[in-house]
């Protein structure tokens, strides 16, 4: 190894031993990709290439596609495995029981392996359906003026009124004009110049008969309790319907001011007074005040653009004043913008990429009045609804088109000029030529002819079919290798068997047959390596293995790996004998009495294995590694640390060698998911490192026990090895002139300022960045944002995935946040916390997320509190209402909650390893879980279960939302809580339960039973567990007072109440709104 | 003639140290702008960060050695800072997040640049001081 195999340029001649090849991939790979054509990179992108080919002529090692065999390589002629491997086979070899031979595969080993996928040079390919039967001039129009609709002033209709507030207020408050200027006119003068305006002179109806005479005096409105105003009654309805629509909302003031109806092209509907609580129930009499403003003034109040919360009380009293029900609640669960999607209808989904706001800032002092985060959550390779796939395009002869200077594909954003012959790169303007093989006449309209059978000039996403100049090794093939813990906890716990089983039933369906590898170690105190290698062996006058022969090495110390090139096999070739193994796998460990961990060791060579190839390593580990190199200690039992700064370095490995070897593994292209069954403490810390870095996952089941998890574990293990996984790959996020990403948040690593490396990614997994300004003042009025994900798909094709996306550049702040995208900042956010907690207490780390909540209302605030009397209310924007209590759930959620009593290390590890991977929705369903009842539809005597399910009436997270007689079903999209209430019909617990309804319900399972309100129930949670199938959500059974299983499962998740010494939903507005209001 | 000698050990001593820090500077500052990538310019940096800081320990025994306490108490700082930084195992750069670290690790050693260039500027007058006095 050393720096020759790092660095080929300075020794070619070495790098090929022990992997360099794979270094040099992603080199390669790293400098194609790279975005800047400085002519030094370009220079040594051509050096590399020539040193690539001289090793092809020479005949060093064949590399070209079409000539790639399965076995990366014959063994060496030296290699006499079975006679030599005599000694190594310790005592334990006797303990394999050797099973029944299958007859063993006649199939010669190369038959079929040749690459499935040719580069038959076939255009376009037929099974993605590309849909290209609107020809749509309105494309092209958006091709040559991407900027859209006009969006600096989207208000038009509003700009003209004075936005000036007559909501209902508190005209007592003493300090609910924070940043009222002294020439800010008292009520009084406050008529809106537009008053005098024609088209406000309708006459009024007495639609205002109690309206106090403009110079009414505070005291007296204050004194009496005015009848309510017809105009602020007629509010109300909508108030409380949380979803204000404008044109229900205009009739309602009669005769007095005849909106625009509201067009298509403005994205930006008003939201008006979304929250104002019910004024009979909410506010003290004091509160129900008039409008101090003249005749009309009621109107007016639709002119603001935030949503409100009205504070009965004055701020700093104790008690709340404001209707718990009124507080906004995402009970749709996450609600993408859909009028940003409207507007640029060439951008990518926004299930690819979504901006934390769709409007960018054009200057750098705008984005530090944005207090949120200013960047993009990406999930790459999201499941496509069938219709909707990514168009694959195979340029074949023409090569890849891209821009000469910033390297950006071509996109539908690009310009066609001179007759078609030259393109303009919208990222950074440079005028390229179009290639011959591509050219095509322009129309009248200046759009290409030929524009409705090019799928990269009118799709957000795309996905291009890479040449060889896009790889300097053959693209490899699907790997999986298992690394399996069999010491005692694991065979009794039972994950043995389910682990065994469940790899066996999904052989079948790995992808990329028939060139997909596998590969088994399975290690306790001693490292056991399996050879599978079938038949190939007839020079060395052995018989083809129908039996897989097991080595053991018990040096720990200095790990060698036995028959380095038969512990990997083609698993089409080797089908019977992994089959075998797999069979007799528990039963060969069943009497293991070994509590020994060799965790080290044991990844050491699974490591040394797979660094030909790359490949996917699944970790199976029992318990805390206890010997050889990467040994981990108890820690994280101290309750002392909590609170000191010492408390972050539980969070973070104990051991070097993990991190160091997560580097390693990701250099050489292999992706490790870590599943941890342990019921003591196994330093998910340390462990998850490895994840972490190589884009892997990490699945935790504390106290596993196959007959409670297997079946969560037999789901969510087949999902792992089936679903479609992108590998060897790299990503990078280009954007237009000016604007740069500079941070990077997530399960993978860095290989340069801006280029993420991803041994494998699929479609589990997102990751976030975040913007910076490097100009002060951006001049464009539009900007792109392209993901490019350079992989190797499993059919062996090398892929380029791109997404496309403009965004509006605005210099309104207010339009910033109007365009803001609550999903896409909570990830950020929570990436962003979850990061802090490793350096910071936990405390600290919830600090800062209610800081920046604050920051960003204040900021907003500030920003109307000109124009409008905001007396005590708080206002936000429209779409960040939900931000506050996304908020709140992100300090409960188990990697920010509480302290050292609040949840277990390993669990908090564990969920911030998982959330620094979740994709929005999934994210945002994992801070506010759905809460339904179910039994009124249990007991209905039909009902069909999918209506159920389509009109699902999410509840409020807090424990008043449960009553007593109710079943209630808890889903955060990782686990299911079954809440029995106490005084729940008998016959309901008897139907579900059978007899065991009275019993404790921890000892209790949920099976379908013969009735039709069990089958009922299971239909429900199967369609439940269908909406995402990332991860199985296993049941878990509560009866109301059951404590303390009660409070553990369901309780501490309610996150809008009280738990602990955390505050409930109301308390964390009030204390948001106080900060707000208190002056800087 | 010993002082002379232990100023003139000093000297090199501080040279070759301002030649490691520089080093590492470029290896981040090439790290940055994509001329290496992570791994070698980790190695680099971490193979040279023990000799650096022994380095600085042999300075010091030699101020104190060499009866130049104040000397010696200029340069504590560091000696208390690169103890410090090992104590709590985070002498050496981190592969993993070099790119996140990239401009504390080059603000510190910057630091320790200047650092040593003031050292080094001292060392250069009792240098010559010692010189001058021998030859008078």
């Amino acid at each position: 190894m050393g720096s020759e195999a790092i660095f080929p340029l300075i020794g070619p001649s070495s790098s090929l031993r022990n992997g360099g090849v794979g270094w040099q991939g992603w080199r390669l790979g790293l400098l194609v990709e790279g975005i800047l054509a400085r002519d030094r990179i370009v220079g040594r992108i051509e050096l590399k290439l020539f040193f690539w080919a001289k090793k092809m002529v020479s005949g060093e090692k064949i590399l070209g596609r079409p000539s790639f065999s399965v076995r990366p390589s014959s063994a060496p002629p030296t290699a006499t495995p079975f006679p030599s491997s005599g000694p190594l086979v310790g005592p334990e070899a006797s303990s394999f029981r050797p099973t029944p031979p299958a007859p063993p595969q006649a199939t010669g080993p190369f038959v079929s392996s040749g690459p499935p996928v040719g580069s038959d040079g076939s255009g376009f390919r037929p099974t993605a359906p590309l849909r290209f039967n609107d020809p749509s001039p309105k494309v092209h129009q958006h091709v040559l003026h991407p900027v859209g609709p006009p969006l600096v002033q989207p208000f038009a209709s509003q700009v003209s009124t004075p936005p000036v507030s007559f909501r209902p207020q508190p005209p007592s408050v003493p300090m609910g004009f924070p940043a009222q200027r002294a020439n800010f006119a008292p009520p009084s003068m406050n008529v809106p110049q537009a008053f005098s305006d024609s088209s406000f002179s309708a006459p009024r109806p007495s639609s205002q008969p109690s309206f106090t005479p403009v110079d009414s005096s505070y005291s007296s409105a204050r004194a009496t309790l005015q009848p309510p105003l017809p105009g602020y009654v007629n509010t109300q309805p909508n108030a409380v319907a949380q979803l204000p629509t404008m044109p229900s909302s205009y009739p309602s003031y009669p005769g007095s001011y005849v909106p625009p109806p509201p067009t298509s092209v403005s994205s930006f509907p008003a939201h008006q007074g979304g929250f104002a609580p019910p004024m009979s129930a909410a506010t003290p009499p004091g509160m129900l005040s008039q409008h101090p403003g003249p005749p009309g003034g009621v109107m007016q109040g639709l002119a603001e653009e935030f949503s409100s919360l009205s504070f009965g009380s004055l701020p700093g009293s104790i008690e709340p004043g404001v209707d718990l029900k009124a507080l906004p609640r995402p009970l749709e669960g996450d609600v993408e913008p859909n009028s940003f999607a409207e507007m640029y209808p060439l951008n990518c989904h926004s299930r690819y990429l979504r901006l934390t706001t769709t409007a960018i800032p054009n200057s750098s002092s705008l984005v530090s009045r944005w207090h949120l985060p200013l960047g993009a959550v990406v999930c790459p390779l999201a499941e496509a609804p069938s219709g909707e796939e990514v168009p694959i395009v195979n340029f074949a002869s023409t090569g890849i088109i891209r821009c000469r200077r910033c390297r950006t594909y071509v996109n539908p954003y690009v310009t066609f000029t001179d007759a078609g012959r030259k393109w303009r790169c919208n990222i950074c303007s440079l005028l390229n030529d179009v290639p011959g093989d591509y050219f095509a006449h322009l129309d009248a309209t200046g759009r290409r002819i030929d524009l409705d059978q090019r799928p990269e000039l009118t799709k957000g996403s795309v996905e291009f079919v890479a040449p060889t100049e896009y790889m300097v090794r053959p693209p490899m093939p699907p790997l999986y290798f298992f690394l399996i813990d069999v010491s005692i906890s694991a065979i009794r716990s039972g994950m043995l068997e389910v682990v065994a089983e469940t790899i066996k039933s999904c052989l079948d369906d790995l992808p990329g047959f028939p060139r997909t590898q596998i590969g088994f170690i399975t290690y306790d105190s001693t490292i056991h390596f399996y050879n599978m290698k079938a038949s190939n062996l007839d020079h060395l006058k052995i018989s083809s293995l129908t039996q897989p022969q097991m080595m053991v090495v018990s040096d720990l110390d200095d790990i060698f790996v036995p028959l380095p090139d038969d512990l990997l096999v083609n698993l089409s070739e080797s089908r019977s004998v992994v089959g075998t193994f797999l069979d007799s796998l528990p039963t060969m460990f069943q009497d293991n009495v070994n509590v020994e961990s060799a965790f080290g060791p044991a990844l050491k060579a699974a490591f040394m294995v797979m660094s030909r190839l790359g490949g996917k390593l699944l970790i199976f580990q029992n318990s805390l590694p206890s010997l050889g190199v990467g040994r981990l200690k108890l820690r994280g039992d101290d309750v002392r640390v909590y609170g000191t700064d010492k408390e972050h370095a539980l969070r973070i490995p104990e051991d070097p060698f993990y991190k160091q070897m997560a580097a390693d593994l990701t250099k050489f292209q292999i992706a490790v998911n870590v599943y941890a069954f342990s019921d003591k403490y196994t330093d998910i810390a340390s462990l998850g490192t490895l994840a972490k870095y190589t884009g892997g996952q990490v699945y935790y089941y504390p106290n596993f026990l196959s007959s409670l998890h297997g079946a969560k574990l037999t789901h969510e293990l087949s999902r792992d090895l089936t679903r479609e996984t992108a590998w060897e790959a790299v990503m990078r996020v280009r954007c237009g002139k000016g604007i740069r990403f500079t941070s990077y948040h997530g399960n993978f690593m860095l290989r340069s300022t801006d280029l993420l490396a991803l041994p494998a990614v699929d479609c589990d997994k997102a990751y976030a960045m975040q913007l910076s300004l490097e100009e002060t003042l951006l001049s464009t009025q539009t900007v792109y944002f392209q993901v490019a994900l350079l992989y190797t798909a499993s059919c062996g094709e090398r892929r380029i995935r791109i997404h496309t996306l403009s965004a509006p550049v605005v210099s309104d702040l207010s339009e910033m946040y109007r365009q803001a995208d609550t999903g896409a900042i909570v990830s950020l956010f929570s990436r962003l916390a979850i990061e802090k907690t490793l350096s910071h207490k936990l405390e600290d780390a919830r600090n800062a997320v209610q800081q920046r909540i604050v920051k960003a209302l204040k900021e907003y605030r500030n920003l109307h509190a000109v124009q409008h009397r905001l007396g005590a209310r708080m206002i936000y924007p429209e779409s960040l209402k939900y931000l506050p209590l996304y908020g709140l759930a992100l300090c409960k959620s188990t990697p920010l909650r509480g302290g050292y009593a609040d949840a277990p290390l390993d669990e908090r590890c564990a969920a911030g390893y998982t959330m620094m991977a979740l994709p929005i929705k999934n994210l945002l369903k994992l801070l506010y879980p759905s809460l339904i009842r179910v039994d009124d539809f249990l007991l209905k005597p039909s009902g069909d279960v999918k209506e159920l399910l389509d009109n699902m009436k999410r509840l409020p997270l807090a424990a008043e939302s449960l009553d007593s007689r109710g079943l209630y079903i808890y889903d955060d999209g990782f686990r299911f809580v079954i809440w029995f209430g106490k005084m729940l019909p008998p016959d309901v617990a008897m139907n579900l339960l059978g007899q065991d309804f009275a019993a404790e319900l921890s000892k209790v399972t949920l099976s379908t039973r013969d009735n039709e309100m069990s089958r009922k129930l299971s239909k429900i949670l199967e369609g439940l567990r269908m909406i995402d199938l990332s991860y199985h959500q296993l049941c878990h059974l509560v009866r109301q007072g059951e404590q303390p299983r009660e409070g553990f499962f369901l309780l501490v998740n309610l996150v809008e109440d009280q738990i602990g010494g955390s505050s409930g939903y109301m308390d964390w507005v009030l204390q948001i709104h106080r900060q707000v209001q208190q002056n800087p | 003639m010993g002082d002379l000698f232990g100023w003139l050990l000093v000297f090199t001593l501080l040279i070759s140290l301002l030649a490691i820090l520089s080093y590492q500077l470029m290896c981040l500052t090439d790290l940055e702008v994509d001329y290496i990538n992570p791994y070698d310019s980790a190695a680099r940096i971490n193979m040279l960060v023990l000799p650096e800081f022994a380095t600085q320990g042999i300075l010091c025994i030699i101020y104190l050695i060499t009866g130049h306490w104040f000397m010696f108490l200029l340069s504590l700082p560091y000696l208390h800072y690169n103890v410090g930084l090992y104590r709590r195992r985070q002498h050496l750069v981190d592969v993993t997040e070099i790119y996140s670290q990239l401009n504390g690790e080059k603000k510190q050693r910057l630091f320790k640049l200047c650092y040593l260039i003031i050292l080094l500027v001292l060392c250069i007058f009792w240098l010559l001081w010692t010189v001058g006095e021998a030859h008078d």
